[in-house]
């Protein structure tokens, strides 16, 4: 075996890559993961520990960062504190045929260090939508088949959260939920009475309590200072830097090389197999094959498109086991068009300490059981209540001394909540390659064009009117409906991109992730998502992963690889 | 302004360019010990502004913030540095619509103040502050969207106040590592009301 030959190659190191890494390298596997970013150990982030004074511009972004990130500062997400885990949009172009939010953390880690740790399961009404409502294509997979897998992987990443038994969002292996505080507490109630709709704690990758395993050594309890996208030191929330990266690095059978751009699978036509992959130095430029049995993409949803596509043959003309024509297709989101707001009387004698990494959630309720309305799907919500802070002091021409004494009393209570939909897939959603437009790598650039459509129109209407009927009913005052102006990746979760399937011809992965035209290839990063339901997808992408990399060393064992 | 002080400025302005412009507050005030220059004169004078360069411009902001959030047994906004990050905030963090609307404000501002009375600076402390709160009571009364002036500077200052250290630890409970979540607390039970987040 060559320095340049592994038993697998996993290409990416966020969510998903982590958890392939792992499960790989635990089960003996030489496996070399590629990440084309910089390097990122824990517990080293620059920012995480950090106190408010010692951000600049109170951690305001510059015009100068904005320039070299118009994408990513558009959003509102990047941030002093964090935005070196935000790419720059400059050296990483792409095309936007409609606008598209395609936010990137190009790093060992990827986005698992920034997202926001929301973790549900999807439930039977999610796995069986498509096949019952004749949309896209059936999933090949059932709840009952990914359970298991479900409690694997939220037992080692650590989900908090409340037992509730709903048929539409599956409980899991939780550990203790965090507080509701007083107020939410009060909206909970009132909603179950007035409109009989649950209110739960969201459901978070924080670490509420001790691992009930002893795998992670390298990871303690959250300590309530909401500053996890920075990177925690602590280890209190889950990413692959604190997580799974290190259990693959203990394994000694992991290989991992930053800076690595993989731009193309390698394909042997005689052997109807992938060999490998092609890779160009980010920093040097300099190009590198590298060998393996197996190879998993988990280089997000379109990154691994991106390759695929690149990846053409005389078997795969069109991209890589695109021989159903929908690789780049079906790109799903989260549509985010808004939701509602209120302020609360009362409860001023009342706040919280500590600061709470999540909030409360409102699980889908439409389309659920008795409930039809005139679209398909559903929708839920993430909200929370607070005390105003000094923002309401801006509209103000309180002065002096007076404006002094209103600093050391909380402001009035206000709550709020946002809706995330579930997208359907379309077809016409869709990535694909411009071969006359180049990057800095010489490498061609992606073009992206997905949009929502006459469903998710339909559902926008219930998603904001409903939000303020709830905190209208609820009996609090200046309810304000938010209508924000929501495309397509907003939600930073887009996926779809090779969806699996049972039929060859409709799908491009198979139920175990993999490439139904060539089997030692397997996708588990949000591409194989056939339906997106309207629950945050992370969760999912870890049970997928794992599941496909259990299979993937059976199979392998067997010698059907 | 006395004529002291702004004797006293000038010079420690010379004093600034002459080592270069770069030179450290520590430093500048080692030299500026026998001027007995003691006050706040001497931080504002050894910054040199980014943003806000013409004449005045740098004083009326400074004069401004601190009417809002004046020293009392507590910090006021020049103790926790406000007007520095205002110049820094307007230079390198707003477009530049926002930028030109702040300095035309400002103009029309100081203009104001020149026509309903005496400039702005040389104005008694107490009509310096009536001036402020009748130009913020007027600008809440009209059309705030762009925002007016008086109402960016009172933005700005609140945002640099609530994002320094004294600020911050001054008037709220300010825990860098809470280690838990409690999601109903009584005021009472509070060391500060106002908890960080």
């Amino acid at each position: 075996m060559d320095t340049n030959s592994f038993d697998a190659i996993v290409v990416g190191s966020g969510m998903s890559g982590g958890w392939a890494a792992k499960e790989l390298t635990e089960k003996g596997l030489k496996t070399l993961v590629l990440e084309r970013g910089r390097m990122v150990r824990h517990p080293d982030y620059p920012t995480a520990t950090k106190d408010p004074w010692d951000l600049p511009y109170g951690n305001r972004i510059t015009q100068e960062t904005r320039q070299r990130k118009p994408v990513q500062t558009r959003t509102g997400y990047p941030t002093p504190a964090n935005q070196h885990w935000f790419v720059d949009d400059l050296d990483n172009p792409y095309v936007e045929e409609q606008p598209f939010d395609w936010l990137r953390g190009y790093h060992v880690g990827g986005r698992s260090l920034m997202w926001a740790r929301q973790s549900y399961r999807f439930g039977p009404l999610d796995f069986e939508a498509n096949a019952k409502e004749g949309v896209g294509v059936p999933w090949p997979v059932t709840y009952d088949e990914i359970a298991p897998w479900y409690d694997k992987v939220e037992i080692f990443a650590g989900i908090s959260g409340s037992v509730e038994g709903l048929y539409q969002l599956p409980d899991g292996k939780f550990l203790p939920p965090h507080d509701l505080n007083c107020v939410e507490v009060d909206f909970k109630k009132r909603l179950d009475e007035k409109l009989g709709r649950k209110l739960i704690i969201g459901r978070c990758a924080n670490l509420t309590a001790p691992l009930t395993h002893n795998e992670s050594p390298q990871r303690g309890t959250c300590q309530s200072r909401n500053l996890c996208i920075r990177g925690c030191p602590f280890g209190g929330y889950f990413s692959s830097v604190s997580a799974t990266l290190p259990s693959a690095e203990r394994t000694g059978n992991m290989t991992l090389l930053p800076n690595q751009i993989v731009y193309e699978l390698i394909y042997d036509n005689d052997k109807g197999k992938a060999t490998g992959v092609r890779v160009l130095d980010a920093e040097t430029g300099k190009q590198t094959d590298y060998f393996a049995k197996i190879v998993f993409l988990c280089a997000s949803a379109l990154g691994s498109a991106y390759i695929m596509l690149n990846s053409t043959s005389s078997r795969f003309p069109n991209g890589f086991g695109n021989d159903s024509g929908e690789l780049g297709c079906n790109i799903m989101d989260h549509n985010k068009p808004g939701g509602s707001n209120a302020s609360v009387e009362g409860y001023l004698d009342v706040a919280y300490t500590g600061r709470r990494p999540n909030g409360f959630y409102i699980p889908r309720y439409r389309n659920v059981g008795k409930d039809k309305r005139g679209y398909l799907r559903g929708f839920g919500y993430q909200g929370r209540a607070a005390r105003a802070g000094y923002g309401r002091f801006n509209d103000s021409a309180a002065i002096g001394e007076d404006l002094k004494k209103e600093f050391l009393e909380p402001g009035p209570w206000n709550v709020g909540m946002t809706a995330f939909g579930e997208i359907l897939p379309y077809h016409e959603n869709h990535a694909r390659l411009d071969r006359d437009r180049k990057d800095k790598h010489g490498l061609p650039l992606l073009v992206v064009n997905a949009v929502v459509r006459d469903n998710e129109r339909k559902m926008e209407e219930d998603m904001r009117n409903d939000a303020a009927e709830m905190l209208e009913a609820a009996g609090y005052k200046n309810v304000k409906v938010n209508s924000d102006n929501y495309h397509v990746g907003n939600s930073i979760h887009e996926s779809g991109t090779a969806r699996m399937g049972s039929d060859p011809k409709k799908s491009v992965l198979n139920k175990f992730n993999q490439v139904h035209a060539c089997k030692n290839v397997f996708v588990t990063d949000g591409s194989f998502m056939p339906s997106f339901g309207c629950q945050n997808p992370s969760l999912s992408y870890m049970a997928f992963t794992a599941r496909a990399a259990d299979h993937a060393v059976g199979e392998l064992k067997k010698g059907n690889l | 302004m006395s004529d002291e002080m702004m004797q006293r400025r000038v010079l420690l302005r010379r004093v600034a360019w002459m080592l270069g412009g770069a030179v450290s507050a520590p430093a500048a005030l080692a030299i500026l010990q026998g001027c007995s220059a003691k006050d706040a004169a001497v931080s504002a004078a050894v910054f040199k502004p980014k943003f806000l360069t013409a004449p005045s411009q740098m004083d009326i902001v400074a004069e401004i913030a601190d009417i809002i959030i004046p020293k009392t047994d507590t910090s006021g906004a020049k103790d926790a540095g406000v007007p520095a990050f205002i110049d820094l905030v307007l230079a390198d963090v707003y477009p530049k619509d926002a930028q030109q609307r702040f300095t035309a404000g400002l103009q029309e501002f100081a203009a104001m103040a020149s026509t309903s009375g005496s400039p702005f600076l040389e104005r008694e402390p107490a009509q310096r502050a009536a001036f402020v709160k009748q130009s913020l009571e007027k600008a809440l009364e009209g059309e705030r969207n762009p925002k007016p002036f008086i109402l960016m500077a009172r933005e700005l200052t609140l945002l640099g106040f609530f994002t320094s250290k004294v600020g911050i630890t001054e008037n709220m409970e300010y825990v860098a590592v809470p280690t838990a979540y409690h999601g109903c607390v009584p005021l009472s039970q509070m060391k500060k009301h106002v908890y960080w987040e």
